[in-house]
């Protein structure tokens, strides 16, 4: 419990760190600090709202605590180009930020994991010269690199994929979850997948397979041998159970990092998500909307690290019991 | 004889040529004895000890000799059956050999229900009395390893080894890794045991005193040689063996009266590439040109008291001159190396 | 005085430097047999950096001049010709030129960003681990928080509001990377710091700042090395994506400028694979060159690692 409290109190201070740093940063942006909330695609009413909302008349370190104080409320400001509350264009395209990212991971760990095992198996043979130099290559690719060649191979030259977007121009759907189980968004969700779990895979793989080289050496996997257990028992129960814990904890950081990541595949593949939102809204000068999607991906980095802190002592009783080692 | 190794050669890969780890070691344990495997480290004991169990390193390879295990020749099929349910083990650290992420009781458990014949329910019932036999509160038996003692991982580990019945185990330094009070109080435990259920016990060690205190015969290796065996008391008593008289020399003795300890110059001999002869003579005091050529070593089937030195005939005199410190330093080696 | 008694001492417990000197070398000179991977990263850096300092020899053409055939027509979309070994762009012009131009700037980006990530990396981890205290405290906590901060989209809006240059991607890269660096080097600081000698140069009395760069910062040069190479890669991943999302310097051709192009200019549909294929995978081979190199100097320098 005490860890648990300690981890939070770490994590909850990190946010406000990304908060404050937000802060500085967008009024060190060129222009006057107005020009981070306000500019002239607001009509003279929103202006003068948004100037009362963060109380951009009045000194710096107030404006800090409206702003600090604003978050809190969920108060982003207003999107200068949509004209909308910048949290309801950013809730709107989370769901879809969130479910690539996690088919991503949860396909990449998926395969790392096996093959990751497989290859510690195969440690010495000719399968480890050719696989682990493949990874390595996988892992130096740039993501968004590896989105062209499938898109250009996978959708313009075979044809199997839609080559962007999430849902086919002129589709209705009458609810967001229908929309989201539809056979059209699935397809369309394909290939950004495959982009990702093509890049993600290599850490878990490379990870899987120097935990289970180790702890294959571990005094407990040999008395295991000696007990006569059979060869699957010891690896799947004893080895491969150990060398998993820090697999997860990466797992879970996985989804935080790779939300940050996924700029440049949203981007390849139009995906609508928070990255590709962040791209448009910096392209645009849109400043109270880059904020709100640069908070977000934070949010989502920041309690993942904290959720990977939960975990590793859920799976670890060594941790669990506040003692290491 | 409950086990006899006979000729034992154990190789680890290297770089040129093998590590010859055991070198044609043989040794017999008597039923319902507990018997002391001693030398330095890197002498090839443990290693023995792991052969016998058909579990060795991805490195090393038993390449000839024989294990007998009562009048039955081990080999893979033979072990596959008999591991843990004759033949059991107790590690050196028992830190590292628990799984940390289990419980000590499901462990217990793990190896009750797949390695023996018994339910869930029977083995639950079967670790607590294991536990309680090593003298562990069955309430610890929801614990995890780290959350035990060095003393209590210790017991635990030997329960672990007992949980089957066997009649041999092979105890790797079993309490090394332990302050002496809390030593005392496992080999008093293991003692105990062994005597109420009538146990095997080979105890490797390379602690003199641990052999003096607990083992009724003992078997010296150096170099991957068995160097002297017999009895432990005679052994102790009136070692026959240069380097037993080192040995002894070396270590705090518990049953004589500590002198100053004095230490065995040099250091073992690289075992890609072992000397000819008898392998302690590059560090023996007494030494003679003979003892380099030929081979020596200590026989299967020799019973009693028995050394593999050149010098035996002489063991009395040499054994005088043994108790002078200044019989070991270096200067006063001859020039064999 | 207190720094001869310090020699004198260091002489007896730490190996000469010259032999010190000499087995690295000699690790170094063994390489190739020993590690394949690591002489095979180095030949790739190699091969990189001659194409970067010969870029003009190497291309006929400078890399965002419009060419036209001898027909006088705009060299347009033609396909990979011994005139043009990878064709040309939509726009009429060479992309082979561009790929060899594109070396140079994508070094600068990675060598100069690894300068940054190596120096501060070390200096804050010397400093941190050797001295330790509140300052230590403090500057992890900022390793911390720049960790906590999501990589990209920090460099996106960075060089997107701070305007699109070079300097700007190099800037961020290193405000976020140093913190790995950082940690390691201080970890590492901390056992060194204990080990034999050190303790025999503080007892004899010599000036921290001394012991710190004379004994302490040798040991972990190799390692700053390491993180160094680490940076090249990312570095230089980055300013490929950053180029891609638009937020790229114009002015110079970059991989990630010949990727965005090509994105933008349809080359996918069309299955120009030798426009956008030839930057991905050179930014690959540089990566990997930089992946292969950390592991195999690991081994050099951190024996420990070798199994």
């Amino acid at each position: 419990m005490r860890l648990v409290l300690e981890r939070f109190l770490h994590n909850a201070g990190a946010l406000l760190a990304v908060t404050t740093i937000l802060f500085f940063m967008f009024r060190l942006m060129p222009g006057t600090p107005l020009a981070a909330y306000i500019n002239d695609n607001l009509n003279a009413d929103q202006q003068r709202l948004m100037l009362e909302m963060f109380g951009l008349d009045k000194p710096m370190w107030m404006q800090y605590f409206i702003y600090l104080g604003n978050l809190v409320h969920g108060e982003l400001g207003l999107s200068f180009f949509q004209r909308r509350p910048v949290l309801d264009i950013l809730l709107e395209v989370l769901p879809n930020s969130l479910i690539l990212t996690l088919t991503g991971l949860v396909v990449a760990y998926i395969f790392g994991v096996l093959a990751g095992a497989w290859l510690a198996w195969k440690r010495g043979s000719w399968v480890e010269g050719v696989a682990v130099p493949i990874v390595l290559a996988s892992r130096a690719a740039p993501e968004f690199w590896i989105g062209m060649v499938l898109l250009a191979l996978l959708s313009f030259n075979l044809g199997w994929f839609p080559s962007g977007g999430a849902n086919s121009p002129g589709m209705f759907y009458t609810s967001e979850w229908q929309r989201l189980v539809s056979l059209d968004y699935l397809q369309h969700l394909a290939l950004p997948v495959l982009t990702l779990a093509l890049y993600l895979q290599g850490l878990p793989l490379l990870l899987m397979r120097s935990n289970m080289l180790e702890v294959m050496h571990e005094e407990f996997v040999v008395m295991a041998r000696m007990k006569g257990f059979s060869q699957w028992r010891i690896v799947i129960r004893h080895a491969a159970r150990n060398a998993l814990l820090p697999v997860v904890t990466a797992f879970a950081l996985g989804i935080g990092i790779s939300m940050g990541g996924n700029v440049v595949v949203e981007t390849v593949f139009s995906w609508p998500g928070i990255g590709r939102m962040l791209v448009t809204a910096v392209a645009n000068l849109d400043y109270p909307l880059a904020q709100g999607a640069f908070l977000m991906i934070a949010l989502v980095l920041i309690t993942m690290n904290f959720v990977a802190d939960l975990l590793y002592g859920v799976l670890d009783p060594r941790v669990r019991h506040g003692r290491a080692g | 004889m409950i086990l006899e190794v006979r000729d034992l050669e154990v190789h680890y890969r290297g770089k040129a040529a093998p590590t010859r780890a055991v070198d044609g070691a043989s040794f017999a344990v008597p039923a319902g004895q507990i018997v002391g495997l001693v030398g330095e480290s890197g002498c090839g004991k443990t290693t023995a000890a792991r052969a016998i169990m058909g579990v060795l390193p991805g490195n090393a390879r038993c390449v000839g000799g024989e294990i007998r295990f009562k009048g039955r020749t081990l080999d893979n099929a033979a072990m596959h059956d008999l591991r843990w349910r004759q033949i059991a083990y107790v590690p050196q650290s028992a830190m590292s050999s628990l799984d940390p992420v289990y419980t000590v009781g499901a462990q217990l458990a793990e190896v009750l229900t797949k390695r023996g014949t018994l339910g869930r329910a029977a083995a639950q019932a079967r670790a607590a009395d294991l536990f309680e036999l090593v003298g562990l509160g069955p309430r610890r038996l929801a614990d995890y390893p780290h959350q035990f003692s060095g003393g209590m991982r210790q017991r635990a580990a030997i329960a672990m080894a007992l949980a089957l019945e066997p009649s041999l185990i092979l105890a790797d330094e079993p309490v090394t890794a332990l302050d002496v009070i809390v030593q005392r109080q496992v080999l008093d435990t293991l003692r105990a045991l062994q005597q109420r259920l009538n146990l095997s016990v080979v105890l490797v060690t390379h602690d003199i005193s641990v052999v003096a205190y607990l083992c009724d015969a003992v078997v010296v290796m150096y170099a991957g040689q068995v160097v002297e065996s017999g009895p432990a008391r005679d052994v102790l008593a009136h070692p026959r063996h240069p380097y037993t008289m080192g040995l002894r020399n070396a270590f705090p003795d518990l049953t004589s009266r500590a002198t100053d300890l004095v230490p065995i110059d040099g250091s073992p001999p690289d075992l890609a590439d072992p000397p000819a002869g008898c392998r302690f003579a590059p560090r023996c005091p007494f030494a003679l040109a003979a003892c380099t050529t030929g081979t020596v070593a200590v026989g299967a089937d020799a019973p009693g008291h028995v050394s593999a030195c050149r010098r035996d005939g002489e063991a009395d005199a040499l054994r005088r001159a043994a108790l002078e410190p200044a019989t070991w330093q270096r200067s006063s080696i001859s020039a064999t190396s | 005085m207190a720094e001869r008694a310090e020699a004198s001492l260091l002489a007896r417990v730490r190996p000469g430097r010259g032999a010190r000197v000499a087995a690295v070398l000699r690790r170094l000179a063994a390489m190739p047999a020993r590690d394949p991977f690591a002489f095979a990263g180095l030949t790739i850096y190699a091969a990189f950096v001659l194409v970067a300092l010969f870029a003009d020899l190497l291309a006929s053409n400078p890399p965002l001049e419009i060419v036209f055939t001898k027909a006088g027509r705009l060299a347009a979309n033609l396909p990979p010709s011994a005139e043009f070994p990878l064709g040309t762009t939509n726009l009429g012009r060479d992309i082979y030129a561009q790929l060899v131009f594109g070396t140079r700037s994508a070094l600068a980006v990675g060598l100069s960003a690894a300068i940054v990530v190596a120096s501060v990396g070390t200096i804050v981890g010397l400093v941190a681990g050797y001295f330790g205290g509140w300052f230590d405290t403090v500057l992890m906590r900022i390793a911390d928080m720049a960790l906590s901060l999501p990589f990209l989209p920090f460099v996106v809006v960075l060089t997107g509001f701070l305007g699109a240059s070079t300097w700007n991607i190099v800037l961020a890269v290193a405000l976020l990377l140093w913190p790995n660096s950082a940690r390691v080097i201080r970890s590492q600081v901390l056992t060194v710091r204990e080990r034999a000698y050190i303790e025999a140069a503080r007892v004899t009395g010599a000036r921290p700042w001394r012991i710190l760069f004379i004994h302490v910062a040798p040991n972990i040069l190799p390692l700053s090395f390491v993180y160094g190479a680490i940076a090249i890669g990312w570095a230089i991943i980055t300013e490929a994506g950053i180029s891609f999302l638009g937020f790229g310097d114009s002015t110079s051709v970059s991989w990630g400028y010949m990727l965005q192009d090509a994105f933008s200019s349809q080359a996918l549909s069309r299955g120009q694979y030798h426009w956008f294929g030839p930057p991905g995978i050179c930014i690959m081979l540089i990566v990997v060159a930089g992946f292969f190199i950390s592991r195999g100097y690991e081994e050099v320098f951190i024996p420990k690692l070798r199994d």
